[in-house]
C-alpha cells in the first residue's frame, strides 16, 4: 500500500511532530507512548527524575500540581511544588475535586505522589536535590526579573533541566525558555499553548498523557490572552463610552460571542486576573499601539483588585436593555477589535488556524472560534466591522490593522477548521477536532466527503482528531435556540444534520466510525452510527442523554440502530435511549458497536475493516418498516415531568420512525424532534434554560 | 432686566444631561422594596448613559435625600461606586429645598474649584419610611420610635403643629377662597396632563427597570402612578381637612430619583448635546416664614430675591414652584400680583407627588427644558421647606457666545 497520502491542509498533529492520523490509522498505533516519553524526560525508571512546579499554591500552580500527579503517578514520577513559606494552601484546596473526579483511594495515591517543599524564592531548599529535578514548569509571579533569576537559579543546581514557563504575556526570547501557558481552569483545562523551536519530548508527552499541548508563536501575549484580554477590553471601552454596567456587557457579550470576560477575571480571582489581563494589554499596546491600551478602569483596578461584578448586597437592581441600534453598536465595538486582533495574528502566522479557533473556544468560551465566526461573516462584512469600530476608537485605525489577512477565506485552512481529511489513494480518514456537533462541523464534513467523492476514495474512517477534540460530546445544543420557537428550523436542522450523517451510509462502500477518548455521545453518537461499522476503545462511554435534556434525538438515533440490531438486541437500545445513562463500549458490541479493543488495536481493527482485511462481518440493515418494538421495561421512575415528557416523546418518535420505511424515516424522526423542541417540557428543561439564560435577557 | 451677576461665574448646567425618573405614589411600585440610594445612583449611570456622558467624567458626586436609607453612612462615595467610580462627595438634606439646596452645593464646588464635573444625585423613598428609635432618658416616653416620613409630617417640634396645619393656617391668615384653591388644583392637573400629552415628560422622566434578586423584572417605573384626572365637582365635593385644605388640594408621598450636573462652562459645552445652550446660576435665597406659615414662605423668599437683583416676575420667562399645598400658589399670586396660570406651566410636585429630596431637582430640570422650548430666559425655582422655610432662585438659559459677555464678574 503507497506510504504517501494527501490531505485538504495540514493535520493539527502534524505541528507535534506526530505525524497524521491515518498514519496513525495505518500503523495501528499512535506515534509516540507515555511510557517511553516518560523515560526521556524523567529518566529511566531506575533513576527516575521527578517534575518541579514552581509557584505550586498559586492558581496556576496547584492546578497543574493536580493534573500532572494524576498522570504521572502511575509512571513513579514525584511532583514537587516549591512555593514561599507564607503562600497559602492551594494544593489542599484542590483535595476534593480529586476525590471526586478519582475516588478516595486514588485522590490518596495521587496525592501520596507529590511532594511540597518551602524556599525563600531565591535558595533552593537543599532536599529538592534528592528527588533528581529533570522538569521545571515554573508558575511564580509574572515579573520577568524574578523569573530569570529563578530560572539561573535552577540551571546552577540542576543542570540540563528543562524549563517551561506558564507565563501568559512573556514571549519565550525574554525569558529564556520554553513556553507551556495553560488555560483555566487549570486543573481541568487541558490546553497549553506552546513556545518551543521545535515540537520537544515534554509536549509530546503531555499529548500522549491526554493533555491539548498547541505550538504557537513567539509573541508578547500568546493567543489565549490576546483574545481573552482583547474581549475583555472591548468590553472595558463599551462601558467606558457608554455606562453599561459591567455585568450587563458581561451578559451580551455572552448572547452574542460566547464569553462572560468580566465574570471569568472576578471567578479567576480579580487581583490577578486584573494584573495579568492588564499586564497583557500593556505589552500589546507597547507593541501594537492603541488597538490594546488598557482602559483607566483596568489600570485602576489591577491596583485594587476590585471585582467586576458588585457584590451579593449591592446586585444590580436597575436594568439596562440595549434597543436595536445600540445592540448593533455594541456588536461593533466587541467584534470589531476582536476581528482586528484575530487579523493581527494571522497576518504574523501564529499558529495553525485551527489552533487559533480551537483556542477561543476551548480556552475563552467563544461560541464560535475567531477564525469561524469571520469566516461566516466573510471577509467584506468582517472587514467593515473593523472599519466601524474605528469610527468608535479612531485611534485603533492606526496601527496593527492587517486586512489582507482575510484575503484567503475560500482556502482550505480556512475552511477546514474543525474537519479534516486525508487519503492515500484508497483510504480516508476524516477527523473532527470540535466535541459537539454544529452547523460549521456539519458543513466541513460535507466538504470533507465532497473532497474524498472526487478523489474516488470508497473506503472511509471517521474518528476524532486525536488533538483537540478529547471527546465527542453531542450535538451542540445552542444550534436548538432558533427551533425552542419555530417548528420549520427544528426540522430543517434536523433534516440537514441527518442528511450528512446519511452520507457515512451511502456515500462509501465501506465507513468505519472509530470512537476514542472518554466517551461519545448523543448526535456524535447518532453520526459514528450511521458508519457500516463502528470501531470503539475499551472504557469509552457510550450514550444518548437527550432525554434528560430533554430533547428528542434528531439524527435518527431513535430507529437507526435499531435497523443494524438483532431485535433481541432492541430493548438495550431502548434503555438507552430512554434512560440516557452511557454504556461502556464493551458491553455494546454487537447492537451499537462492532467491535472494540486498546487503542491501538481500535486503530488497526478500523484500517483493517477499511481495507477489507478484517474478518468482522458487516450487521445488516433492514430498510423496511421494523415490526415488534418492545415496550420499555425496567426504567427507573421518571424523575419529574420533564423526564417524563421526554420519555414519552421518545418513545413516540421511536415507534413511527421505526414503523416506517427508511426513506420516510428521515423526515418523521425530524418532525418529532423538531415539535418536540416547542413544547414546555423542553423550554423548562437544560436547552431552555439555557437559552432564556443566555439569550433572552 | 437689569442684574446681571451670575452667583457662581463658573458653574454652569450643561443642557439634556439631566433625567429624573418618574415618581410612582408611595406604596404602588417596585420602588416601595427597594434600597433607593442603589436605585439612584444605578439610575444616574443610565440616565447619564443615555444622554451619551459617560460617568468616568465625573470628578465629585453630591447626594440629596431626607429620608434615612441603607448603608447611608457610606453616603456618595459608595453610591459612585455602585457605577463603578471612585469619586469623593457627600450627602446633604433640607426637607424639600434639598434637590435645590444640592443643585446649589454643586455649583459652589465648581466655583471653588472642588471638582470639575459635579454630579447631583437626589431621591428619596417614601414607602415604608424607616423608623428611628431614639433612647431619651429626659422624656416621660424614655424611648421615642418615630416613623421618618409620617410622624415628622405630622409634627413640626419647633410649633407643635403638622404641616396640614400651617396650610390652613396661611389661608386664614390670605383669607383664601376655596372655590379659588379647587381652581389652581383642576388647572395644575390639566397642566400637567397636557405637558404629559405634548412628550414633554418624555424628555426628562426616564422609564426605569427594576430588577429582583434573580435578575428578573420586578416591576417597571414608567408612569408617576396615583396621578389620575380630576374634576372640579369632585374637587369641590372634598372634605376640607383644614381651612382650604383637602385631599385633591395636597400632595402625595412618593419615590423617585432625579440628577443632573453642574460643571465649567467648557466641559458644558463637550458634554451637551445642545453645546450652544449656556445654563447659569443668577441668584439664591432663603428666607423664613412665621411659626406655622410655610406656605407664604416661598412668596417671601422670591419677593427677597426680587429685591436683592431688581428682577420682577415680568423678567421671568418660567416659574417652576415645590407646592405641597394649593393655597401656596394662590398665596404666591396675590403677594406677587402674579397670575397663578403663568407658574408650573408643565406640571408640578401638588400633581407629580412629594418624594422630598429630588423634588425641586424635577422642577428644576422641567423649568430649564421649558426655557429652551421658549428660546431661552431666566427661570425662578422657588418652594416652602420643614421649618416654615422659603427658598428660591433664579437661572438663566441663555446663548453660550454671548454668555461670557455679560458675566460681570468673569471679566
Amino acid at each position: 500500500m503507497a506510504s504517501t497520502s494527501t490531505s485538504m491542509r495540514t493535520s493539527t498533529l502534524e505541528t507535534l511532530g506526530l505525524g497524521t492520523p491515518l498514519e496513525a490509522f495505518r500503523n495501528g498505533r499512535l506515534p509516540v507512548d507515555t511510557a517511553s516519553l516518560v523515560d526521556q524526560v524523567f529518566g529511566p525508571a531506575n533513576d527516575r527524575g521527578s517534575m518541579v512546579i514552581s509557584g505550586a499554591n498559586g492558581i496556576v500552580g496547584a492546578g497543574k500540581m493536580m493534573q500532572f500527579a494524576s498522570r504521572l503517578q502511575p509512571y513513579g514520577v514525584t511532583i514537587v511544588g516549591l512555593d514561599m513559606p507564607n503562600a497559602p494552601d492551594g494544593i489542599g484546596h484542590k483535595y476534593p475535586g480529586l476525590v471526586a473526579s478519582f475516588g478516595p483511594e486514588a485522590a490518596a495515591r495521587i496525592m501520596g505522589g507529590i511532594v511540597q517543599l518551602k524556599y525563600d524564592g531565591k535558595t533552593l531548599p537543599p532536599a529538592l536535590a534528592g528527588f533528581t529535578p529533570r522538569f521545571l514548569l515554573e508558575a511564580i509571579p509574572e515579573i520577568l526579573e524574578i523569573k530569570r533569576a529563578h530560572y539561573a537559579t535552577f540551571r546552577a543546581a540542576f543542570p540540563g533541566i528543562e524549563i517551561r514557563s506558564v507565563t501568559s504575556g512573556f514571549p519565550s526570547r525574554e525569558l529564556g525558555v520554553g513556553v507551556a501557558h495553560p488555560a483555566f481552569p487549570h486543573e481541568i483545562n487541558k490546553v497549553f499553548e506552546i513556545v518551543e523551536d521545535t515540537p520537544s519530548a515534554i509536549t509530546q508527552l503531555l499529548w500522549s498523557m491526554g493533555l491539548i499541548p498547541m505550538e504557537v508563536g513567539d509573541h508578547w501575549s500568546f493567543i489565549l490572552d490576546v483574545l481573552f484580554c482583547g474581549v475583555a477590553l472591548a468590553a472595558l471601552r463599551y462601558h467606558e463610552t457608554t455606562n453599561t454596567p459591567y455585568w450587563k456587557i458581561d451578559k451580551y457579550v455572552r448572547k452574542y460571542f460566547g464569553p462572560n470576560p468580566l465574570r471569568a477575571h472576578d471567578a479567576i480571582g480579580a487581583k490577578g486576573a486584573n494584573f495579568l489581563t492588564w499586564s497583557c494589554l500593556h505589552h500589546l499596546s507597547k507593541e501594537y499601539g492603541p488597538l490594546f491600551e488598557p482602559t483607566a478602569d483596568l489600570t485602576e483596578r489591577k491596583e485594587t483588585g476590585q471585582t467586576w461584578y458588585p457584590p451579593n448586597h449591592f446586585r444590580p437592581l436597575v436594568d439596562w436593555a440595549l434597543t436595536s441600534d445600540d445592540e448593533s453598536e455594541f456588536q461593533v465595538a466587541i467584534a470589531g477589535p476582536l476581528i482586528q486582533m484575530t487579523a493581527l495574528m494571522i497576518h504574523e502566522r501564529r499558529s495553525h488556524l485551527a489552533h487559533m479557533n480551537a483556542i477561543g473556544e476551548i480556552c475563552a468560551q467563544f461560541r464560535s472560534g475567531l477564525p469561524a465566526m469571520i469566516r461566516s461573516l466573510g471577509a467584506d462584512k468582517a472587514r467593515s466591522l473593523v472599519a466601524a469600530y474605528h469610527k468608535q476608537e479612531p485611534t485603533a485605525a492606526a496601527s496593527a490593522w492587517h486586512a489582507d489577512a482575510l484575503d484567503r477565506l475560500n482556502e482550505p485552512e480556512w475552511q477546514q477548521l474543525y474537519v479534516n481529511a486525508e487519503h492515500d489513494g484508497h483510504i480516508g480518514v476524516v477527523t473532527i477536532s470540535r466535541e459537539s456537533y454544529n452547523g460549521d462541523v456539519d458543513a466541513e464534513l460535507n466538504r470533507a466527503i465532497d473532497w474524498l467523492g472526487a478523489a474516488k476514495i470508497d473506503a472511509v474512517i471517521l474518528s476524532g482528531d486525536f488533538h483537540l477534540a478529547t471527546q465527542l460530546v453531542g450535538a451542540d445544543t445552542s444550534e436548538f435556540y432558533p427551533a425552542l420557537d419555530d417548528v420549520k428550523a427544528g426540522q430543517s436542522l434536523s433534516e440537514r444534520w441527518t442528511s450528512t450523517a446519511r452520507r457515512l451510509h451511502t456515500d462509501f462502500k465501506t465507513s468505519v466510525g472509530v470512537i476514542t477518548g472518554k466517551r461519545c455521545l448523543g448526535g456524535m453518537l447518532e453520526l459514528m452510527s450511521h458508519c457500516h461499522f463502528v470501531v470503539a476503545t475499551n472504557g469509552t462511554q457510550l450514550g444518548l442523554p437527550e432525554v434528560t435534556l430533554p430533547v428528542v434525538p434528531g439524527m435518527e438515533g431513535c430507529h437507526w440502530n435499531f435497523r443494524k440490531a438483532r431485535k433481541a438486541d432492541w430493548p438495550k437500545l431502548l434503555t438507552m435511549l430512554l434512560s440516557g445513562k452511557s454504556v461502556r463500549a464493551e458491553e455494546t458490541v454487537g447492537w451499537l458497536v462492532d467491535a472494540t479493543g486498546s487503542m491501538d488495536e481500535s486503530l488497526a481493527t478500523a484500517w483493517a475493516i477499511a481495507s477489507g482485511t478484517s474478518g468482522i462481518a458487516r450487521r445488516a440493515f433492514d430498510q423496511g418498516a421494523l415490526e415488534g418494538l418492545p415496550e420499555p421495561t425496567g426504567l427507573p421512575a421518571a424523575e419529574g415531568p420533564s423526564l417524563e415528557a421526554g420519555r414519552k416523546a421518545i418513545l413516540d418518535c421511536a415507534r413511527a420512525s421505526c414503523g416506517a420505511p427508511l426513506a420516510d424515516a428521515l423526515s418523521i424522526q425530524a418532525k418529532h424532534s423538531a415539535e418536540f423542541m416547542k413544547t414546555a417540557a423542553c423550554r423548562k428543561g437544560r436547552v431552555g434554560s439555557e437559552f432564556i439564560k443566555t439569550m433572552a435577557i | 432686566m437689569s442684574f446681571k451677576d451670575s452667583l457662581y461665574p463658573r458653574a454652569r448646567i450643561p443642557y439634556g444631561t439631566w433625567g429624573t425618573s418618574f415618581f410612582p405614589a408611595w406604596q404602588t411600585s417596585a420602588l416601595a422594596e427597594v434600597n433607593i440610594g442603589q436605585f439612584a445612583a444605578e439610575s444616574m449611570n443610565r440616565i447619564l448613559g443615555l444622554r451619551r456622558v459617560p460617568t468616568a467624567a465625573l470628578d465629585y458626586l453630591i447626594l440629596g435625600s431626607t429620608i434615612p436609607w441603607h448603608w447611608k453612612f457610606w453616603n456618595a462615595p459608595m453610591l459612585a461606586a455602585t457605577f463603578g467610580r471612585r469619586i469623593p462627595g457627600y450627602h446633604l438634606e433640607q426637607a424639600c429645598a434639598t434637590g435645590l439646596q444640592a443643585t446649589l452645593a454643586a455649583a459652589a464646588q465648581v466655583e471653588g474649584h472642588g471638582g470639575d464635573v459635579v454630579g447631583v444625585l437626589t431621591f428619596d423613598r417614601t414607602s415604608d419610611s424607616p423608623v428611628g428609635v431614639f433612647p431619651e432618658r429626659r422624656a416621660y416616653e424614655r424611648t421615642f420610635a418615630l416613623n421618618d416620613v409620617w410622624e415628622n409630617f405630622g409634627f413640626d417640634p419647633a410649633t407643635g403643629k403638622a404641616m396640614i396645619a400651617t396650610a390652613g393656617a396661611a389661608a386664614r391668615k390670605h383669607k383664601l377662597d376655596r372655590r379659588e384653591v379647587d381652581e389652581v388644583v383642576f388647572y395644575r392637573y390639566q397642566q400637567y396632563f397636557e405637558a404629559k400629552q405634548s412628550g414633554f415628560l418624555d424628555r426628562v422622566c426616564v422609564p426605569l427597570d427594576i430588577l429582583n434578586l434573580q435578575g428578573k423584572l420586578m416591576g417597571r417605573i414608567d408612569q408617576d402612578t396615583g396621578v389620575r384626572q380630576i374634576t372640579m365637582e369632585a374637587l369641590g365635593g372634598m372634605r376640607e381637612l383644614d381651612t382650604c385644605v383637602t385631599g385633591g388640594g395636597q400632595t402625595h408621598a412618593a419615590d423617585g430619583m432625579a440628577t443632573l450636573l453642574v460643571t465649567t462652562q467648557e466641559r458644558a459645552a463637550e458634554l451637551s448635546p445642545r453645546p450652544e445652550i449656556d445654563i447659569r446660576l443668577v441668584a439664591r435665597t432663603e428666607t423664613r416664614a412665621n411659626p406655622g406659615l410655610m406656605p407664604e414662605a416661598p412668596s417671601l423668599a422670591v419677593q427677597k430675591l426680587f429685591a436683592q437683583t431688581g428682577f420682577t416676575m415680568k423678567d421671568i420667562a418660567v416659574a417652576k414652584c415645590h407646592n405641597p399645598f394649593a393655597v401656596n400658589d394662590v398665596i404666591f399670586s396675590k403677594l406677587l400680583n402674579h397670575d397663578w396660570k403663568e407658574v408650573n406651566r408643565t406640571g408640578c410636585s401638588l400633581v407629580w407627588g412629594h418624594p422630598q429630596g429630588p423634588t425641586l431637582t424635577r422642577s428644576l430640570i422641567e423649568g430649564l427644558e421649558e426655557a429652551v422650548d421658549l428660546g431661552g430666559g431666566l427661570v425662578l425655582l422657588f418652594g416652602c421647606a420643614a421649618g416654615d422655610v422659603g427658598i428660591a432662585a433664579i437661572f438663566e438659559v441663555g446663548d453660550r457666545a454671548r454668555a461670557g459677555k455679560t458675566d460681570r464678574r468673569t471679566q
